[in-house]
């Protein structure tokens, strides 16, 4: 297989290549590297993470807790959980940096930019996150049921509080226009009554998915045409055999894997596949597997996300995730904090990344970590914070360690400039700056690569 | 060549030497053209407690909530004989008698949400509490009058949704060296030094390219505008007080910026609300009160207007922390000397008709303050930046 093109497929389908893997990948076909890709995602490795001193959260539901323990007691205790989601966070990267299920890492980074959700009780986040990875490659039906019943979701978008007496629309409402089908393609009394389909939904202490029936909506329903006595699964069957459905989701995934700019005969190719039963992996390896997924025009077009830049940055030099406090400085800079997305409908990608004041700090950010460069900018106070704090958040000293310099001789000292070139950068080099970059030709490699991380083609995979 | 050597050899290299002609269309416009009105916004970040702020200290219902943390009628700066400013309010007491200050009561919008992100992206981008946009309303403005990053400028290290524009966004510096600096390290400069146009109207790479030499072409125009520009006016030393300073400092230099947001921190008073609120109100009045005698003394304050809000009041009645929860509508402050109708613009807050959450209800949508500021002040057009047309007030 062509090096540019199994560096495209590794941007994609994870966070760029080795020089070390790339040498034997060359040496197979297309199908053969790609079959690899989904053989080293085929476990599911959840997240784990310490959580024994939650367990009063799994056995007490929290107003049960308060009334019990006290406000004071109950308040510490949702501090100290939502002191753990930052943790979890940074749990979180390492973890898509450093997996060997790639693609299954990736795949979960999209889906919780579809299923967007937010929560700070540390039991229901890393449970959500976990569901999140055991489906990203599997059927899309079972994946929607699937998160419908967390409780961070359930409470996310109050679901939990949608009962007979007083439906919530709210969950009913993003799950048709964010999850599934997009704006106008639903009438407003599709909602009411898909809103009435999920009363009574709700979960345990425990975090076990329950269905509230004195509280469930047993009359009949009339969704997208279809008459019942429906319940949320049959909403969500339902909203399956749309094939806006289908194309809806397929966008995503084109926009997200492929190019920001939909070609409109790939998208309805993958509409077709997609909609015969909603199988991911299949979805993925169709994409991975297409020729024009590997045409010129799809190469390096796509503006790397802060989490992708940081992670890239991380494959080719170990430098980034070494405290916690420093890796969430870098999410809030560069405006892509995990855990903490914008709101329901997720952060936008690509362009919208940049901004004068983040891409100023993206182009630094290279020296700032291999480089010793310094950086004085600090980030923003929390809503919650009292004046003293708001101000007072810290930037960071980030200096680079003798072990990653020691790592990227091992790896690449060896590499001749031109291929380094070759596999950190795939936009077509602009012609001043290719000029520009002549000048550092005489420099050790490490250097070399640090400009070579500082311009522009670098933001692009 | 060593870094050190690069670096000695570069920071000398002026790139005023060498700006390349695209990038001479990012200066030198006529300011005139885009008139000289400025307007400021400040966020009281955390959702301010209107109801101790401008306080209805005749009436009964107001006390009956807060029976621990009501302000004593004796204490308040009565203001119209119904309702009386925060003592910490001083000197904005003086503003509005000498008619520089507008309060507009209840402001707000329809079905409010109590979220501080969620209604602060709702503030930023002047949607509908059921709508999400990917950009802010000042940035919007920017994108089609202003048409450079420092046509609006956010004075902090980051930029907010609200400066996010759809083709285009502000910037965001607290200290326009320090951002000058970042802007110019050496290989920064040197990849702007060896850019022709070539690459410009390419899709996500000539998008990069351009955002580079605006952001570094801002960078360069804000700092040496302003250097020389150093206030003499003696602020308070707190962070709140330098962002006014900078502020000034900024628009007192003649810099074309138009737009300007500034958010204060600190106010999300869930607990022993009474003291952290005075504290607060009295760094943000005695910092407004030099920032406006700094723009007087400069001759800008006729042509500067100050909106503060907050991304929502609190509730009416107290909780049992001796504070207040997220709320809804709440009061805002006009600033500035070419008021219309200083004083109070509308009525007072009616706490005898709350929302199902006791929560006040808005009567005045912050929409129509906004299309009220662009047209009236800024003279844009508000319906092309808010995405629909609202009713404009008469408070300019």
């Amino acid at each position: 297989m062509k090096q540019r093109h199994l560096i495209h497929l590794h941007w994609r389908s994870g966070f760029g290549i080795k020089p070390s893997s790339l040498q034997s990948a060359k040496a197979l076909n297309k199908k053969k590297n790609v079959n690899s890709i989904f053989e080293s995602s085929k476990k599911i490795e959840p997240i784990l993470i310490d959580l024994s001193e939650f367990d009063d959260f799994l056995k007490t539901p929290y107003q049960k807790y308060k009334k019990i323990h006290g406000a004071d007691a109950a308040t510490k205790l949702r501090q100290k959980s939502q002191k753990k989601v930052r943790e979890l966070n940074f749990v979180w990267l390492k973890k898509i940096s450093s997996s060997q299920c790639v693609l299954r890492e990736k795949m979960t980074l999209f889906w919780a930019n579809v299923f967007v959700c937010r929560d700070n009780h540390i039991f229901h986040m890393v449970q959500f996150n976990n569901c999140l990875r055991t489906h990203a490659l599997g059927n899309f039906g079972n994946f929607v049921k699937a998160i419908a019943r967390t409780p961070s979701m359930l409470k996310y978008l109050n679901n939990n509080r949608n009962i007979k007496s007083k439906p919530n629309e709210n969950f009913a409402r993003e799950l048709l226009e964010l999850f599934t089908l997009g704006l106008g393609n639903y009438s407003e009394q599709d909602v009411k009554e898909a809103a009435r389909a999920f009363t009574g939904w709700s979960f345990k202490a425990n975090g076990d998915f329950i269905i509230r029936t004195n509280k469930h909506d047993e009359n009949l329903k009339t969704f997208l045409g279809v008459s019942g006595n429906l319940d949320g699964d049959d909403v969500i069957d339902i909203l399956l055999k749309q094939r806006e459905c289908a194309e809806f989701i397929c966008k995503k995934i084109y926009t997200y894997f492929v190019n920001p700019v939909i070609d409109p005969s790939h998208l309805k190719e993958l509409t077709a596949l997609f909609y015969k039963d909603y199988n991911i992996e299949k979805l993925m390896r169709h994409v991975f597997s297409s020729d024009w997924f590997y045409d010129e025009k799809n190469i390096g077009v796509k503006i790397k996300s802060p989490v992708e830049l940081m992670v890239g940055i991380n494959k080719t030099v170990p430098s980034v995730f070494k405290k916690q406090s420093q890796v969430t400085y870098l999410q809030k800079m560069m405006g892509q904090i995990l855990l903490y997305p914008v709101n329901v409908s997720g952060w936008k990608g690509d362009r919208y990344w940049i901004d004068s004041n983040s891409l100023m700090f993206r182009l630094k950010l290279p020296s700032v970590l291999l480089n010793n460069a310094k950086i004085s900018l600090k980030p923003k106070g929390e809503f919650e914070d009292d004046f003293g704090n708001f101000y007072n958040q810290k930037n960071q000293n980030f200096t680079v360690s003798d072990k990653a310099r020691a790592y990227f001789e091992t790896h690449y000292s060896k590499t001749p400039f031109k291929r380094l070139k070759a596999i950190l950068v795939l936009p077509k080099l602009d012609e001043d700056t290719k000029e520009m970059l002549k000048i550092y030709q005489n420099q050790n490699a490490f250097q070399y690569c640090i400009q070579l991380m500082s311009i522009p083609e670098y933001q692009l995979c | 060549m060593k870094r050190r050597d690069f670096l000695t050899k570069t920071s000398l290299a002026s790139s005023l030497m060498l700006v390349p002609n695209f990038m001479k269309a990012f200066e030198g416009l006529d300011p005139a053209m885009l008139g000289y009105k400025k307007l400021v916004l400040i966020q009281l970040s955390g959702g301010n407690d209107g109801l101790n702020t401008i306080v209805p200290y005749r009436n009964d219902l107001y006390y009956k909530y807060r029976p621990g943390i009501s302000i004593s009628k004796y204490k308040v700066l009565d203001l119209n004989g119904e309702l009386g400013m925060n003592e910490n309010l001083a000197p904005l007491k003086s503003l509005f008698d000498k008619g520089y200050l507008s309060i507009i009561n209840n402001v707000g919008y329809p079905n409010p949400n109590r979220s501080h992100f969620r209604s602060t992206d709702i503030w930023h981008t002047a949607s509908s509490s059921s709508e999400y946009l990917d950009s802010g309303w000042m940035g919007r403005y920017i994108d089609q009058y202003g048409k450079k990053p420092h046509s609006g400028i956010e004075v902090d290290d980051s930029l907010s949704l609200i400066m996010k524009g759809q083709t285009m966004n502000g910037i965001a510096t607290k200290d326009a060296k320090k951002m000058f600096n970042n802007a110019k390290t050496p290989f920064f400069n040197k990849v702007l030094e060896n850019q022709t146009a070539a690459h410009l109207s390419e899709h996500n790479l000539g998008y990069l390219y351009k955002t580079m030499v605006s952001a570094q072409s801002s960078a360069k125009y804000i700092y040496e505008t302003s250097k020389t520009s150093k206030s003499t006016k003696s602020y308070p030393k707190n962070p709140f007080a330098k962002q006014l300073k900078t502020t000034a400092e900024f628009i007192n230099s003649g810099l074309e910026t138009k737009v300007y947001y500034v958010s204060m921190g600190g106010f999300d008073t869930h607990a022993s609300q009474s003291n952290r609120q005075s504290r607060l109100l009295k760094t943000y009045a005695e910092a407004i009160d030099v920032f406006v005698n700094d723009l007087e003394a400069s001759n800008s304050f006729k042509d500067t207007l100050i909106v503060t809000f907050s991304e929502f009041g609190r509730r009416v009645q107290q909780n049992a922390a001796a504070g207040t929860d997220h709320g809804a509508a709440s009061n805002l402050f006009i600033i500035g000397k070419q008021l219309k109708k200083p004083g109070f613009y509308n009525a007072s807050p009616d706490l005898s008709n709350l929302d199902s959450n006791g929560d006040l209800k808005y009567s005045i949508d912050f929409r129509s303050v906004y299309a009220t500021l662009l047209e009236h002040w800024l003279d844009a057009n508000h319906s092309n930046i808010l995405g629909q047309s609202f009713k404009t007030l008469n408070f300019i």
